[in-house]
């Protein structure tokens, strides 16, 4: 989907965030029969460890601008429309007042539809984990659902609108905190059949037996967490200790643009859900990644941020609103 | 049409390696626009520019920094990065197996089906029938077109998937979360609350749900190419005001309602 690469509008900068309140991605409302749990949305995946910046051989920090073809001009995005192109060459702009046109009402809202067992839901469908937050003073109603899902060990399946895409999600309750995973729709998944795959030959009963003592012999209960590290990153973080050593090409860039689009862009996200977490609903909260048993500290990330925010503030407030805006109309469709 | 396989590796099994072929698992629905400019419906085009100077920069000059702490970074040259990219190989090594459900949701990524190479169907089935009966998955690691991979290889209805992994680092769980004594539910409400999520229990039935939002747009687009409009519909949403346990009382009577009709 290169195509679809060019058209995405910068990842916010983490640089620009000066503000001590927690930026959620989506505030809504969660509707379990009549019961409203007001939450904010927010990403649980934290970045790959190999995100990279973009800079010329200088060190200079770059980023992405937007030029008109025709007159070579610079575009900010309150220039920019979405055109789709029909099967005939055709090009049909859609404008910001009809891509609302054909957002649901309820694009606020989470409707939880049904409850399913959550050995159901197939790999396949998962598409990207986020955490919720109770939001306002919704705790309680919060609990309640986590709680009540754990005891009945299912999940929730409903639907929701966040910058202009539907989501069909699942709502799990993990260790007193829910989570919601966006699902893939059924004509998103292919079968064997579309792809082309053989048919189900029959199984020669010695084979299998041969598999199924194969697997005993590396079957375990429990993952190993040190086989899911990642291996890219300690590989460029040595490279990268080892020039930092030597003073090798060491620089000290401002606000440079990712390098590649990588899932997940701000790390701190995290961080402000365990605060959100700590206020709203649990004192003794702790977070941490999979890989490290040490829990996430809070008091050096805010450190790290308030270094990382403090050249940001020489920027306009105008000049924050517009990108703000421009980022919004840019990811609709 | 039968779709087109992404690459061919081998799953290491001791003695017996099975040669399987990648297909992506995921059909790309979504619509697709170009950006244009507003005033001339002219296409955008993307250029990188210094952020000091607004020049541009011409690819040979462009590199990649790695953050080593806040507003320090360390240049990589692009020799550096290609000697890091991990040797070809078509192994798919199995580290080891483990129940289904010891991978949460969170770790998954993105799906493959994998087919069998040429004369291999045999073992291919045989070990997916091997997978289903012992009803585990297994943890893998392989390289595929200069980048690593892991994953969780399962067998689906007598079909091997095998599904990308999200990397260690990457997933964020919590712990240690006790409510306050003012956010714990009372007893009434877990009950009712419980009865609640019963009276909607379902099976997990996919091809329920469709993407109204998508085919809303589509169809939106179908009509502003044949030169007409369309008008929103909107429907407003009421909500319940009240105690939780009456909300909940409300609800269920609700619940039950729509089952009888």
């Amino acid at each position: 989907m290169p195509s679809r690469k060019r058209q995405r509008a910068p990842e916010p900068e983490p640089e620009q965030d000066s503000s001590p309140r927690v930026r959620s991605l989506w505030s809504g409302t969660i509707t379990f029969g009549l019961v409203s749990i007001p939450v904010d949305l927010l990403t649980a995946v934290r970045p790959r460890q190999t995100a990279m910046k973009l800079v010329d051989s200088e060190g200079h920090a770059l980023g992405r601008q937007y030029h008109c073809s025709k007159e070579g001009k610079r575009l900010d995005y309150d220039d920019l429309v979405r055109g789709y192109e029909t099967d005939d060459g055709k090009m049909v702009v859609i404008t910001d007042q009809e891509f609302e046109s054909v957002a649901p009402e309820m694009s606020a809202d989470i409707e939880l539809r049904s409850f399913v067992p959550m050995e159901q839901i197939p790999a396949l469908y998962f598409q990207k984990p986020y955490f919720l937050a109770p939001a306002g003073k919704s705790a309680k109603a919060y609990v309640l659902l986590t709680e009540t899902m754990a005891r009945t060990g299912r999940v929730a399946i409903g639907s929701f609108v966040m910058r202009g895409h539907e989501y069909l999600v699942a709502i799990v309750a993990d260790n007193g905190v829910l989570r919601l995973d966006t699902l893939r729709y059924a004509d998103e998944i292919r079968t064997p059949e579309s792809i082309g795959l053989p048919q189900r030959s029959k199984v020669a009963a010695n084979k299998v037996t041969l598999f199924s003592k194969q697997i005993e012999a590396l079957t375990h209960k429990e993952l190993k967490i040190s086989e899911l590290e990642d291996q890219d990153a300690r590989k460029l973080q040595s490279l990268v200790e080892a020039k930092q050593r030597e003073r090798d090409a060491v620089i000290h860039p401002k606000g440079a643009e990712a390098a590649e689009d990588t899932e997940g862009g701000e790390g701190a996200k995290i961080i402000d859900l365990m605060e959100v977490l700590r206020k709203s609903l649990s004192k003794s909260a702790v977070a941490r990644t999979a890989e490290t048993s040490q829990p996430i500290d809070l008091a050096e990330r805010r450190a790290q941020r308030a270094a990382r925010s403090a050249p940001a503030k020489k920027k306009s407030a105008p000049a924050r609103a517009k990108r703000k805006t421009a980022r919004k109309r840019a990811r609709r469709g | 049409m039968p779709a087109r396989a992404i690459w061919k590796g081998e799953l290491q099994l001791g003695k017996h390696n099975v040669g399987v072929k990648f297909y992506s698992a995921i059909e790309d629905r979504s619509v697709h626009f170009h950006l244009l400019h507003d005033r001339d419906r002219a296409p955008v085009e993307q250029h990188i520019v210094r952020k000091d100077t607004g020049e541009d920069v011409p690819k040979e000059q462009m590199r990649k920094a790695f953050s080593v702490g806040p507003n320090t970074a360390v240049i990589l040259q692009p020799e550096e990065l290609q000697e890091l990219v991990p040797p070809e190989s078509r192994d798919i090594e199995l580290l080891r197996f483990v129940p289904a459900g010891a991978v949460g949701d969170q770790w998954y990524e993105r799906p493959y089906y994998l087919g069998p190479d040429d004369g291999q169907a045999d073992d291919y089935f045989a070990f997916a029938e091997a997978l289903a009966r012992k009803q585990v998955i297994g943890i893998s690691r392989w390289v595929m077109r200069k980048k690593r991979y892991l994953g969780a290889i399962s067998a689906v209805e007598g079909y091997l998937v095998m599904t990308t992994l999200r990397r260690a680092e990457q997933v964020v769980s919590f712990s240690g979360i006790e409510p306050a004594k003012s956010a714990t539910p009372q007893a009434n409400e877990l009950k009712l609350a419980e009865q609640l999520v019963k009276s909607i229990e379902a099976d997990f039935d996919p091809q329920q749900w469709q993407n109204e939002y998508r085919e809303r747009l589509c169809k939106l687009i179908e009509a502003k190419a044949r030169g007409e409009k369309i008008k929103p519909v909107r429907a407003p949403k009421k909500r319940a005001e009240g105690s939780l346990a009456d909300t909940l009382k409300a609800s269920l009577a609700a619940a039950r309602e729509k089952k009888v009709a």
